[in-house]
Order: C-alpha cells, then sequence, then structure tokens
C-alpha cells in the first residue's frame, strides 16, 4: 500500500475539489482551492486498477476490525485505525474530488463504526455501518470509474488548483450546491467547524451575490433560504444533529436552489440587452 | 464641516472643448451621458482585474461591450476586490504588471491602488460626463450606492424617522443592522471619520442597546418588513429590489441629512497602462447604455449626468451625502477596533 500521508495531508490543508454531480449536464470541476492538488485525479484511467486494489484492501482492513470487535469487544480495537485507513488511500482524493455526496456518505459510516465500537454497542449495529460502509465504497468506484470514462473522452475539465468563480447566475447556484453537498461531507468528518465556516462562506460569498436577482422574483423563497443558511443549517451543525438530518436540510435547500435556479433563468431570457 | 450639496450642474462647455468631435457631439445631444455609438471602437488587447460585483450583470456588460468591438481582446481575471488590490500592489512591487485596468466594486480597495501611485491620470476631459462630487483625478466612479434608513410601514410613518444618523443611538425605535457586512463597516468608517471616534463608539453602543443583528443587509430589509424591527441600515437597492419582487412589501426608505446615514459609496474602475484604450473602455461603462442599464437592471445609481436613478429612488440632486473622499474609506482598521470596543464585532 503506497504511502498517501504526506500529500493528504497537504491535500487536506485546503478545501480541495468540489464535487462532481455524475450526469454529463454537470459534469465540471470547479475547485475551491488554494493549494496543490496531485495530479493524478486528472488521471484517473491510469490508477483504476490501484483503486480497485484499494477497496478491496478497505473492505478486508473494515471487516477484519469489526469482526475483532465481535470476538473480543473494544478494548481489543484501536478505533483512530478506522481513520487511517481511509486516509492512506488515494482512493480518497479520487472519489472527494469525484462526488461528493458518497465520500459525505463512507466518513458517515466510518464514523457510525468508531462511535458505535467506542460506545460498546451491539456488534450487529456496528456490523451493519461497516456492511454499508463496504458498499458505498464499491459505489464509489463505479462513480470514479464512470469519472474516468468521461475524463477520458474529454468531456469533463481538468481539477484546476485555482480559483474560478462562477459568473453568471445559475452557474453560481450550481456552485452553491456543491459546497453544500461539501459541508455534508466535512461534518460526516466531524470537522464540525470547518462545516460551520463553509456555509457562511457560501452564504456570504456566493448566495449574498444572487439573492437581490432571487428576491425580485420570489421574496418568500429567499426568505426561506435566508433561513437556511443562517439558522437552520448552521444550528443543526453546531447542535450535533446526525448527518442523516443535516443531509436532509442540505437537500432541501437544493430543490429551494433548483426552483431559484429555474427562475433566474427564466429572468435572464426576458433581461433587456445591454446595448 | 463641508457638506456637499448636489446641484444640477450645466458647466459642460470647458469639457467639449477638449472631447473628440465623435465624442462631443454625442456628449452635446445627452447633456452628459454619451452614447456607444459616439465613442471609438476598441482595438487591442486589455486585461481587465474585476472585484466580485452585481451577480452576473457586469458580465453581461463585458460581454456586450465585447460583441461591440470584436477586435478587442479582453481578458479577464476574477476574484474579491480587495485581493486584486492586493495583487496588483504585489505585481507592481514584483516588477510586473498583468492589469490594464482595475473595477473594483468598493472604493477602498481603488485608494490603495492609487496611494500606492499605480493609477494613471485620467484624460483632462474625463471626469466632466461625471455628477459634480464624484470627479477624481485618478480613477472614475462608474455606479453608486446610498445607505438608507429602510423602515416598516405599518409601524413608522417617514416623519417619525429622524434625519440626523447621530439621533438614532437614542431613539426608542428597534433598529436592525448587519454589523459584519462590509457596505455597513464602510458607513461606520464614513461616520468615524465625519463625526470622529469618541462620537462614533458612543453610538454604536447607543443603537446596539435596541438593535438586532442579521447576516446581511438584504436580511436587515427583510426582517424591518416582516416587521421584527422598526427599521434598518441598508444600501438602498435591496429595499428596491424587494419592493420590485414584492410590490406591496410593507417597507419604505427614508434618508438621513448631511451625515454618513446617506453616504453614497461607488464603484469604480482605473487605468493601470498607458495609452487610449484603457480610458477608452472606460469610457463605454460611462455610456449613457451601460449606465441605464445597470440604473433599471442592478438598481445602482449612475453617476453620468444625464441618466436617471432607478425607479422608486429619489434624483441624487435631491439628496445630501456627506462631502468625503470615498478612498478614506479604505482606513477600516480603526473601524474595527471601535466595533470591538463596542461589542458588537
Amino acid at each position: 500500500m503506497s504511502s498517501y500521508t504526506a500529500s493528504k495531508s497537504l491535500y487536506k490543508s485546503v478545501f480541495g475539489a468540489i464535487a462532481l454531480g455524475l450526469s454529463v449536464t454537470s459534469l465540471s470541476f470547479n475547485v475551491q482551492a488554494n493549494g496543490q492538488i496531485t495530479d493524478q485525479v486528472n488521471h484517473l484511467k491510469d490508477h483504476l486498477s490501484e483503486y480497485s486494489e484499494e477497496v478491496s484492501w478497505l473492505e478486508e482492513k473494515y471487516d477484519g476490525l469489526v469482526t475483532r470487535y465481535e470476538a473480543k469487544g473494544t478494548e481489543a480495537v484501536d478505533t483512530q485505525e478506522l481513520i487511517n485507513y481511509w486516509e492512506e488511500v488515494n482512493f480518497h482524493s479520487a472519489i472527494e474530488t469525484q462526488y461528493i455526496p458518497l465520500y459525505a456518505t463512507i466518513w458517515q459510516h466510518i464514523y457510525g463504526i468508531k462511535t458505535g465500537i467506542e460506545n460498546g454497542d451491539d456488534a450487529k449495529k456496528v456490523r451493519q455501518h461497516q456492511r454499508e460502509l463496504t458498499q458505498t465504497f464499491w459505489q464509489a468506484l463505479g462513480a470514479v470509474k464512470l469519472a474516468a470514462h468521461y475524463q477520458d473522452k474529454g468531456v469533463i475539465d481538468k481539477i484546476k488548483t485555482t480559483d474560478k468563480a462562477p459568473t453568471s447566475a445559475p452557474e453560481i447556484i450550481t456552485d452553491i450546491e456543491k459546497r453544500l453537498d461539501k459541508v455534508v461531507a466535512k461534518y460526516a468528518e466531524q470537522l464540525t467547524e470547518v462545516a460551520t465556516t463553509m456555509v457562511h462562506d457560501t452564504y456570504m460569498e456566493r448566495f449574498e451575490g444572487i439573492e437581490g436577482a432571487l428576491i425580485e422574483q420570489d421574496a418568500s423563497l429567499v426568505e426561506a433560504l435566508e433561513k437556511d443558511f443562517n439558522v437552520t443549517l448552521p444550528q443543526a451543525i453546531e447542535n450535533g444533529k446526525s448527518v442523516d438530518e443535516v443531509r436532509s436540510i442540505v437537500d432541501t435547500m437544493k430543490k429551494k436552489l433548483d426552483n431559484a435556479q429555474s427562475l433566474l433563468e427564466k429572468a435572464e431570457q426576458n433581461r433587456k440587452d445591454v446595448f | 464641516m463641508q457638506r456637499r450639496t448636489f446641484l444640477q450642474s450645466f458647466a459642460v462647455a470647458g469639457a467639449l472643448a477638449a472631447l473628440p468631435m465623435s465624442i462631443r457631439s454625442g456628449f452635446a445631444a445627452t447633456a452628459g451621458a454619451i452614447s456607444v455609438k459616439d465613442l471609438p471602437a476598441l482595438e487591442g488587447d486589455l486585461t481587465l482585474y474585476l472585484g466580485r460585483g452585481e451577480g452576473g450583470l457586469y458580465e453581461k456588460v463585458l460581454d456586450a461591450i465585447r460583441q461591440r468591438n470584436p477586435k478587442l481582446n479582453l481578458q479577464i481575471r476574477r476574484g474579491a476586490t480587495a485581493a486584486l488590490a492586493n495583487t496588483i500592489v504585489a505585481e507592481s512591487q514584483a516588477g510586473v504588471r498583468r492589469a490594464d485596468l482595475f473595477w473594483a466594486v468598493d472604493t477602498g480597495s481603488i485608494g490603495m491602488i492609487t496611494d500606492a501611485g499605480l493609477a494613471r491620470p485620467l484624460p483632462k476631459d474625463f471626469n466632466e460626463q461625471l455628477k459634480p462630487g464624484f470627479r477624481y483625478p485618478r480613477w472614475s466612479p462608474v455606479t453608486g450606492r446610498i445607505r438608507t434608513l429602510p423602515y416598516n410601514t405599518e409601524r413608522l410613518t417617514a416623519d417619525k424617522v429622524p434625519d440626523d444618523i447621530m439621533a438614532l443611538a437614542d431613539s426608542d425605535l428597534s433598529i436592525g443592522w448587519a454589523p459584519a457586512y462590509a457596505s455597513f463597516q464602510s458607513f461606520l468608517t464614513a461616520m468615524r471619520i465625519l463625526e470622529g471616534e469618541k462620537a462614533t463608539l458612543s453610538w454604536i453602543k447607543g443603537v446596539s442597546k435596541h438593535a438586532k443583528s442579521y447576516a446581511g443587509e438584504l436580511g436587515v430589509v427583510m426582517a424591518v418588513e416582516r416587521g421584527e424591527v422598526d427599521l434598518g441600515f441598508a444600501n438602498h437597492y435591496y429595499t428596491l429590489r424587494l419592493k420590485a419582487g414584492k410590490p406591496d412589501a410593507k417597507v419604505d426608505l427614508a434618508y438621513t441629512k448631511s451625515d454618513a446615514g446617506c453616504l453614497v459609496n461607488a464603484s469604480g474602475i482605473l487605468a493601470l497602462s498607458d495609452g487610449d484604450l484603457p480610458f477608452n473602455f472606460m469610457r463605454y461603462l460611462l455610456s449613457a447604455e451601460v449606465q441605464a442599464y445597470l440604473s433599471s437592471e442592478a438598481y445602482e445609481i449612475p453617476l453620468v449626468k444625464g441618466v436617471k436613478s432607478p425607479t422608486g429612488l429619489p434624483e441624487l440632486s435631491t439628496l445630501t451625502p456627506p462631502d468625503l473622499d470615498l478612498r478614506k474609506l479604505a482606513d477600516l482598521r480603526p473601524t474595527l477596533n471601535l466595533m470591538r470596543e463596542a461589542g458588537v464585532l
């Protein structure tokens, strides 16, 4: 197993790449990064066999750890290994840059296992998290393979290490939705402060730039999203709600944002010309 | 303290003499604003550093300029205004210049560049098309925004809103504000410059006793409209946009007189390289069409003579903003110190 630690620590020092929704129409990387990202993520096809090996290795490791817990209890397990395994593999950055919702789910189940073991929960409950984690790893591998295919066809852009700010209102909303997915991922990773900061920054740097135009279209929608950004979501994070609850809030916000996107696209079509 | 009153000015004769013939004719025809039809075609390479602005509307303007000038190769670097200003200064210190133009959403960043001596002086005729009070030697305001007091029309009438910003500290009105918001901090900076640190600190402490905080100023306006507070502090366009989407919104605008409460701040542009091309590009932003577009679509205040203010806003000539060199608003640190001392940050 190749060591991932050095490049990973550098990579994790920046926010990394924004997720790619794996539908062809939304295949764009818009990286909110100010540091270096390993170029491996721009050559996915070359690394697919490595990723497959890593997923098999992860499955074995997590299964083994939970089996040890089933047999010998909490004392026999070092739960920090659950984090280390995942941070050790190159596949980590592949899925983090390609499909953030699954990346979030992976962290959710890793911490589900960790918390279950540390609390001495029923082994069946811990095993259930491990099974779902394994399923998610394989789903994620499928997503990375699909992204590799599109990357190979030249359909998707390279992940860039400089900030390319979205310019139109629909682009900004797409970016907001990706950032919210990242919030769930960081919360699942138990980086609560990072998640809270991302919500605030997303509001100030993105939503604030479009809400003036949106309020002309639907004032109540802006009011609802204002509350989501400034009250509902940050409070859910600060109050330690479950990852599923935070994800549910984000999903609801994304539906409202989809509505906002439609309204703004329509408004844009009706906007008069400059000259 | 000197105050500025905006009076209509018709002193354009001197300016006309200095303009090219094609521009002169447009200028005369519109009594201030020049039509793009009368501007020279833009040809050549230009790199613009564009501070994050009004959604996609600035982009629409730039696209339209590109389409009208197919021989213009316009490269744009986008980013936060303050970050771009820092970049320009750093590039200069490193002996390189990548930007020909800098379009900033706030005048503080403009001040940083002019103070560093990097902005090229404007041609003599350039300022004459701008409204009095908005003429500077090395940069040009593009559009303005005015500080206002949005108030709930079911809880207050206009005559119950003080026309002195300092009086609000001791009033019994409930107030909405957004202390972390950049525009609010610029407004407080203006107050600090105009009224002094002691009076500003006292004002912050006084208002904080009956104020409710919001993340942004649209949030303030919406809270006013809901009746959560009696009035708020906000830039004008939030209220106008809310009323555009919700004509029966229970909010209206009041203005103070000759103080920081009715400060007009501006977005601005300056040239970093020599030659006519950067200045001619700037003339497009001041054209009648672009000024009218930003007024009607972004609710920004045109700063060129002869272009109407956005619907719902009084003409600038009827308002009394304070006399202040807007570049001084860059000096934010003492303001933040006062806010921290008052416990609102």
